[in-house]
């Protein structure tokens, strides 16, 4: 195995720093794009709903890229420790993503295309209020992004496959079931934030198939309009794909625990035959669990539907019972040293069980009869994406600001910063879990009552938690300006 | 049929407060004399043990007490008058009545995209909802038992009017 030095990591460093630097400023404007529809749902500004929903399409697709972006540098340079990696597919991957991007930013600023991430066919074509351009620049800037999604997907898991000893050694195979033999060889097993690589790796690739194969078929369409796709066909594959990109997006952004809350704590998170079973289980369920997003199509064959319900059921042991609780363990009792960086990666595990235990209750048939598509959705995914994700991002971006400039936040930055994400986002997340609670439904430019009473007081909780992330994005440049005195490995 | 709103809510909000003080209390420990790794691991993972058993019987629980709900069934075997539904850019075609306590069926499509067809009750609540999509009919299989005027709104982004897409029946 080629393990690169510190020395040589220095280009390394600048891939994971252009891939976390364009996903979180594409984050913090797409805040800002959120802000602005949850203001408009509260009757604070006027805004136009064909101008509304290209926004809400933006943000939906613009907030999963943008985590994506960050698990994806992040994870590459962690992985790039353990095996030296192309420089060059990184760049590609990435460059590949960013005219995505451009392509996804042109259809929805000028373009105003408004058919939602999720492009249900033949929405897209039906009653479309915007430029026929549009459609098709949608399309092709999310081919990109699923192609450069490709490229890392591929490099990555030729990446675990050559560390390990193929899928037998990536998945620990040999270190579960023939443990003692697996010790006395001396190999080592693969790091908990390389299952996370190998996960999201297959995971990534299967959910990029199903995005390419309905994006062609929905070009396809665009070109000749005769060609007509079957709903329900479509519907499976956006589904399979949006969920599983979506939530890889948590999968990658672990990796980064595993990687610094250690070391933040004093102790060791290694790999156990228990971590690699659980990472078996969240390949499978991750891949499994998108039916829950068709249990109100009836005419799905109904073995899928059972299916939805146990493998979102299943999906939520391997955090709640491995990652979740390993990581308090690691936490309980240790020399933890609270800092932005620590404080970020901690949170994040609570949001991301608080936020699980949310989508649970919605998986569950009978419920999601009463919330599907209700505001109880976005309340459930913005717990785990924005206090979950979005925080280990942040404490990645810390650990590694807080490594280089031997420095640390002051106590009153972080309670600002506590009080503004946390609080704030706290005010924000209810809002939605009452409307949604009280059967407002989602995706609504003008909102039934109590909707736009509820939007009042989330856009508050919205504004603080927006001052907290610019207090957060003042004090990483002031880390990120101090003079280098450690070079991370 | 009726809403799980509040009873989830406040069963949310209970399971959350009670992650929260838990969280909380893990991260106040590390102000306290810290123990070595070694000591706290083998405790940790007995409790494991036991949390791991509690969130399975959880869930075999939750999914038995889900299944006599599932809302499937053949079409062919749903006995009951049957009404049709017809969604489109940007309205319902709907029944003017249907009958209360009694078994009904609504046989629900789309003329154009992807809706959904979300029942509130006379109280504001979403009770039932069904797709109504492109070349498929979807059964919902719903008994009403309050007599008054229901509002049908879609729940299926749909396009620009989406939130303006309103239709009604009344049960009597």
């Amino acid at each position: 195995m080629t393990t690169a030095t510190a020395l040589d990591r220095a280009g390394s460093r600048t891939i994971m720093w252009a891939y976390l630097v364009t996903g979180i400023s594409l984050f913090g404007l797409l805040a800002l794009v959120g802000l602005a529809m949850r203001a408009e749902q509260a009757g604070w500004i006027n805004v136009d709903p064909g101008l509304f929903y290209a926004l809400m399409t933006l943000h939906g697709a613009g907030m999963i890229t943008a985590m994506v972006l960050c698990g994806m540098g992040g994870l590459w340079y962690l992985m790039d420790g353990e095996l030296a990696l192309d420089r060059g597919i990184a760049w590609a991957a990435y460059v590949l993503i960013v005219l995505g991007v451009i392509g996804v930013l042109l259809s929805v600023l000028p373009g105003h295309f408004g058919a939602a991430w999720t492009f249900l066919y033949p929405l897209p074509f039906v009653g479309a209020t915007w430029p026929n351009w549009a459609t098709g620049a949608f399309l092709i800037g999310v081919a990109l992004v699923m192609l450069g999604w490709i490229v890392w997907c591929t490099q990555m898991l030729g990446c675990v496959l050559r560390a390990y000893g193929g899928f037998r050694g990536a998945l620990g195979w040999d270190l579960v079931f023939h443990h003692r033999a697996f010790e006395q060889s001396g190999r080592r097993e693969p790091p908990p934030f390389a299952f996370g690589a190998l996960v999201t790796a297959i995971d990534g690739l299967l959910s990029a198939a199903a995005g390419m194969l309905v994006g062609v078929a929905l070009l396809v369409h665009w070109i000749d309009p005769s060609v007509a796709l079957d709903p329900l066909w479509a519907k499976n594959l956006t589904y399979f794909f949006g969920h599983t990109f979506a939530n890889l997006t948590i999968y990658m952004a672990i990796g980064f625990v595993y990687a610094a809350l250690p070391r933040y704590a004093n102790r060791e998170w290694h790999t156990s035959p228990v971590l690699a079973v659980a990472w078996w289980a969240t390949l499978l369920f991750v891949a499994t669990a998108y039916f829950h997003h068709l249990y109100m199509d009836f005419v799905q064959p109904h073995a899928l539907q059972y299916v939805g319900e146990v493998a979102s059921y299943l999906a939520a042991f391997p955090p709640a019972v491995v990652t979740i609780f390993g990581g308090a363990l690691l936490v309980y009792r240790s020399p933890l040293r609270w800092t932005m960086g620590s404080m970020f990666l901690y949170a994040g595990l609570v949001g991301w069980l608080i936020g699980g235990i949310g989508a649970l209750i919605d998986a569950t048939v009978p419920i999601n009869l009463s919330l599907h598509n209700t505001l109880w959705v976005p309340a459930h995914f913005h717990t785990y994406l924005l206090e979950g994700v979005a925080l280990f991002v942040l404490g990645w971006i810390f650990w590694n600001l807080e490594t280089r400039s031997g420095q640390v936040s002051s106590l009153a930055v972080r309670w600002l910063t506590g009080i503004g994400i946390f609080g704030g986002g706290a005010v924000l997340l209810l809002g939605w879990y009452v409307a949604g609670a009280a059967s407002v439904p989602r995706r609504y430019a003008a909102q039934p009552d109590p909707g736009p009473a509820i939007a009042s007081w989330a856009s508050i909780g919205a504004i603080v938690l927006c001052i907290g992330l610019i207090v957060c994005a003042i004090e990483a440049v002031r880390l990120a300006r101090a003079d280098e005195v450690e070079v991370a490995a | 049929m009726e809403s799980h709103g509040t009873a989830v809510l406040f069963g949310f909000l209970i399971a959350a407060a009670v992650i929260l003080l838990v969280m909380a209390a893990i991260a106040k420990s590390t102000h306290e004399p810290s123990i070595a790794q070694t000591i706290v691991q083998p405790r940790g993972y007995r409790l494991r043990r036991g949390w791991l058993w509690a969130l399975a019987a959880v869930a075999v629980v939750a999914f038995a007490i889900s299944l006599p709900s599932f809302p499937y069934g053949n079409a062919a075997t749903l006995s009951g008058p049957h009404f049709a539904i017809v969604a489109m850019q940007y309205g319902f075609q709907t029944p003017q009545s249907v009958p209360s306590h009694t078994p009904i069926v609504f046989d629900v499509s789309s003329r154009d995209v992807n809706h959904g067809f979300g029942i509130y009750d006379p109280a504001g609540h979403l009770i039932a909802q069904v797709q109504a999509m492109p070349e498929y009919v979807n059964h919902l299989p719903i008994t009403f038992a309050r007599p008054g005027h229901y509002l049908v709104r879609c729940l299926e982004y749909c396009g620009i009017a989406h939130a303006s897409m309103q239709g009604g029946f009344d049960v009597q």
